[in-house]
């Protein structure tokens, strides 16, 4: 069944080309040579302790870090020397580790955010759109009000709103259920199988094994910036050097 | 009315000529950018214009329209050298540029009065004219912080690597409103001297940036209506606090480091604070009760 997984990975238009991307801080080699493809109608996930370059890598992917080396190639076109503002243009959207919402502006307006930029044909019906999306991620009932009224995972689900409205094909999630709770989490992975019906391929960042083997179905592992495993999300934990790098040498070999 | 107008027309001038120069203030901050190039501006569109008028005999609006035009490119051009610089930095290097201005009024010669000033600049503006310039003024300022363009301007300010992340060109934004503040200053600048028929070195500086800045603190940073709030306030009340006498100046710093403190979105803040919780009463309401049931 595991090897299924991997086959139907590889099946799927390429979205993403990953090639060699390498973020260096100085002497500090954040991210160092990372090459991955990421193809259409997948839920990939990374995982890899704190530290270890996943947000850096996520970053790099937006254009908003400035990186060393590599190229990034998204449905065919290379965006390595465009500017930040353009990937979102090119149908990437991301969302950040901390929540990052205008507090002096309703959740609706915070929603429309993601579809202000877009040329006309992406903005169209927006108040129709707007509804829809709220409807989807339950905060309808809040659409009035301001983020900082509301509790850390309504917050949370409205980031997530103004990430999709757009119909992104590729939404990069970093740690999405961050300080939620266990219901809370449940909730935010099955919508974004839901999301994976709809079209939006998606890579997320996190350190929370358990969640990224229930939502994932291909995992990258990395550490000191570099991959360390990639395969079905079982293959990837039970992997020696990933267990290495959770629990320390010589663990691997007792799990 | 018409009496209470005569006795009061040149304080509702100065309300609004006031509420212009808190304008060209205001854009840079709601953008983000923490420039006083607005007040630099003011002298240089006051200057061009009384010298068009004095040295060129030009009529009053080409005058006024020249003094707005050559502002805000200089200001436009200023925002180009300057656009990296952030917060405090971005501070020091636009009030140097308003210094930079009223030191060149001084050794200007002949063209500029030197630290006379320039006399006979006399416009034939009206109360209706410059009702109409703020009317223009406001209505784009209005309309740039409506829907989308006003959802972006936020972003921008608020959290420039979210707009970035969400598509906004944030240094577009950050030379646009240069380009902005430097027109509104300028179209300030020339309709006060042409208005006044005079203009010299010691009106352009730094005093003007304190009054700008109460106007936006004490009104609101937020919108043209906090700036309008804030031009009101501070253009009246010395009529309303004759009575403290040699202390106005004290009540004044007083009223300022009040708002500052228990009023950080000034007077318009207020009003949209309470106006945002009746209107959403019930949700919160509910919100609560949720969170009761849950817990």
């Amino acid at each position: 069944m595991a090897e299924n997984t991997v086959e139907e990975t590889r099946r799927g238009r390429p979205l993403l080309e990953v090639d060699d991307v390498a973020v260096h801080f100085g002497g500090v080699k954040a991210v160092d040579g990372i090459t991955l493809e990421l193809r259409a109608g997948h839920i990939y996930g990374v995982l890899g302790p704190n530290g270890s370059g996943k947000s850096t890598l996520l970053g790099a992917m937006t254009r908003l870090t400035p990186m060393t080396r590599g190229s990034f190639v998204f449905e065919g076109n290379d965006y390595t020397r465009r500017p930040a503002r353009t990937v979102h243009h090119m149908g990437i959207a991301r969302t950040f580790q901390t929540v990052r919402l205008l507090d002096d502006r309703s959740v609706r307006d915070n929603i429309l955010l993601g579809q202000d930029t877009l040329a006309k044909a992406g903005r169209k019906d927006a108040d129709a759109r707007v509804d829809e999306v709220m409807e989807r991620v339950g905060v309808t009932a809040v659409a009035r009000m301001r983020p900082d009224e509301l509790s850390y995972g309504m917050q949370r689900r409205v980031e997530f709103a103004r990430a999709i409205i757009g119909r992104p094909r590729l939404l990069l999630l970093d740690e999405p259920t961050a300080g939620m709770n266990s219901s809370e989490r449940e909730e935010i992975g099955a919508l974004m199988k839901q999301l994976l019906d709809e079209g939006i391929t998606q890579f997320i960042v996190e350190h929370d094994v358990q969640m990224m083997v229930d939502t994932c179905d291909y995992l990258f592992a990395m550490n000191f910036g570099k991959l360390i495993a990639e395969g079905t999300p079982a293959a990837v934990v039970k992997h020696p050097a990933v267990q290495e790098a959770y629990l320390g040498k010589g663990a691997g070999t007792h799990a | 009315m018409s009496d209470w107008y005569s006795m009061n027309v040149v304080l509702i001038q100065t309300t609004l000529t006031t509420l212009l120069l808190a304008l060209s203030i205001q854009v840079p901050l709601r953008y983000g950018v923490f420039s006083f190039a607005g007040v630099g501006a003011f002298g240089i569109g006051g200057y061009t214009g009384a010298m068009a008028m004095v040295h060129g005999e030009w009529s009053t609006w080409p005058a006024v329209l020249l003094g707005t035009l050559v502002a805000g490119v200089c200001t436009f051009l200023l925002g180009l050298v300057v656009q990296r610089l952030t917060g405090l930095y971005m501070g020091m290097a636009t009030i140097a540029f308003t210094l930079i201005i009223s030191v060149l009024a001084v050794n200007g010669g002949d063209w500029t009065g030197g630290a006379m000033g320039l006399y006979g600049a006399i416009g034939e503006i009206t109360t209706m004219h410059i009702v109409l310039a703020v009317l223009i003024v406001v209505a784009f300022l209005a309309w740039t912080e409506y829907g989308r363009r006003g959802r972006k301007v936020d972003t921008v300010r608020e959290d420039p690597e979210l707009a970035n992340a969400l598509g906004i060109d944030v240094n577009g934004y950050r030379r646009l409103s240069f380009l902005i503040s430097g027109l509104i200053g300028g179209l300030a600048g020339a309709i006060t001297t042409l208005l006044r028929s005079t203009i010299t070195p010691s009106e352009v500086n730094f005093h003007l940036v304190i009054l700008a800045l109460t106007a936006i603190v004490v009104g609101g940073a937020r919108s043209w209506v906090g700036a309008l709030i804030g031009a009101v306030i501070f253009v009246w009340l010395p009529t309303f606090l004759s009575f403290v006498q040699e202390w106005e100046k004290v009540a004044y710093g007083f009223i300022v480091a009040v708002a500052a403190i228990y009023l950080p979105n000034g007077v318009l803040g207020v009003v949209k604070d309470l106006w945002h919780k009746s209107r959403t009463r019930d949700e919160r309401a509910r919100v609560a009760v949720g969170l009761q049931e849950k817990s």
